[in-house]
């Protein structure tokens, strides 16, 4: 749910990355951390296991200037990937203005992709958001990896994007892709705020 | 009265006497998703967001824990740490349910926050209004602007 400050004029918006696991939610986030430069992030925050993987969330906040005579800010969150964290991602996607998915091209990652698409459908159905209404883009990461391992954005859009909303093919760990997938879904969510106002 | 900082006016002074009452060195108000509604004593408005963050995912993943085991109410946790004490509780408003993250010195105490916590609780449930349903009025160009700060903010331009 945003929040809107509308005497000291203000807006917070919070975008939940929400995939797989491995599929690079948090290499995104990574880049973009990497990018901005540091007047204009916070700290980012990974709960994340010896390992490296997700654990609870990672965040990284950031300003994005100002937008309509609004000081406009994302919080950019991450899910666990793996199946047996729903509990917590279920908790990160609470009050969510909207959602990146990222979809590991891989072909042998198909299941996973289709799986976890259904796992945010489901997610979202219990805090009673239907997928159809909420702000979303895919973003298909991994294209650079050989062609014959990869599915292609056309391809992958036949399969998850039944909605027909924005995707973009993406190499997260180069940057490519990244900034176009956060404009995407930073203008939806914009829009819809315009629409029908904070929460 | 204390130098909060609220995003919503209605936060203001009850999060300014519980501060000054409990004697805290930081304080915030937030959503359960973890947007910030007060605070008091972060210096930087982005590292505010971070502790919200981490409060928020803390009461909630409790909360969860607490219905798992067949406990239900409201979360209140308590940390004294050598040094300094985190307290962490949520509570119900007309806008929702909302956290509370406070930070206590030597100058304070558990008890002492969570009793001036009540206090709070019941002066916010007073003074909170029903949830806005004012529009942001978007610039028909607003995607340009859009466009242009973040080309800005990733050295695009």
């Amino acid at each position: 749910m945003s929040l809107v400050n509308f005497t000291n004029r203000e807006i917070t918006c919070k975008i939940v990355y929400y995939g797989p696991g491995r599929s690079g939610k948090t290499t995104n986030l990574l880049y973009v951390h990497r990018q901005v430069p540091a007047d204009r992030k916070g700290k980012m925050v990974s709960l994340a296991t010896t390992t490296e993987r997700t654990l609870f969330f990672d965040f990284l906040p950031i300003e994005l200037g100002t937008i309509s005579g609004f000081i406009t800010r994302f919080q950019l969150y991450t899910v666990p990937g793996q199946i047996y964290y729903n509990a917590t991602r279920k908790l990160v996607l609470n009050g969510a203005d909207g959602i990146v998915f990222v979809a590991d091209s891989q072909a042998r990652q198909l299941d996973e992709n289709i799986e976890s698409f259904r796992n945010l459908q489901e997610n979202l159905l219990e805090e009673g958001v239907d997928i159809r209404t909420i702000p979303l883009v895919i973003q298909y990461n991994k294209q650079d990896l050989p062609s014959d391992l990869v599915l292609s954005k056309e391809e992958l859009d036949e399969t998850l994007n039944f909605r027909e909303v924005p995707s973009f093919g993406a190499n997260a760990i180069a940057g490519e892709g990244v900034f176009e997938t956060l404009k995407g879904i930073s203008e939806l969510v914009l829009r819809r705020l315009g629409e029908e106002g904070p929460g | 009265m204390t130098d909060v900082k609220a995003v919503e006016e209605w936060a203001e002074a009850p999060l300014g006497r519980f501060v000054k009452e409990s004697g805290l060195r930081l304080s915030l108000l937030t959503t359960t998703s973890g947007q910030v509604v007060a605070q008091y004593g972060f210096t930087k408005s982005l590292d505010v967001m971070a502790a919200a963050a981490l409060g928020a995912g803390v009461v909630s993943s409790t909360a969860l824990m607490c219905q798992m085991i067949g406990e239900g109410g409201l979360v209140r946790i308590n940390n004294r740490g050598h040094a300094q004490g985190i307290f962490l509780g949520e509570f119900d408003t007309p806008r929702g349910r909302h956290v509370v993250l406070a930070v206590y010195d030597s100058g304070s105490s558990a008890g002492l926050v969570q009793l001036f916590f009540e206090d709070l609780v019941e002066e916010i449930t007073a003074s909170c209004p029903a949830p806005e349903t004012r529009r942001v009025i978007l610039a028909e160009d607003f995607e340009r602007e859009l466009n242009d700060n973040l080309a800005a903010l990733f050295g695009r331009k």
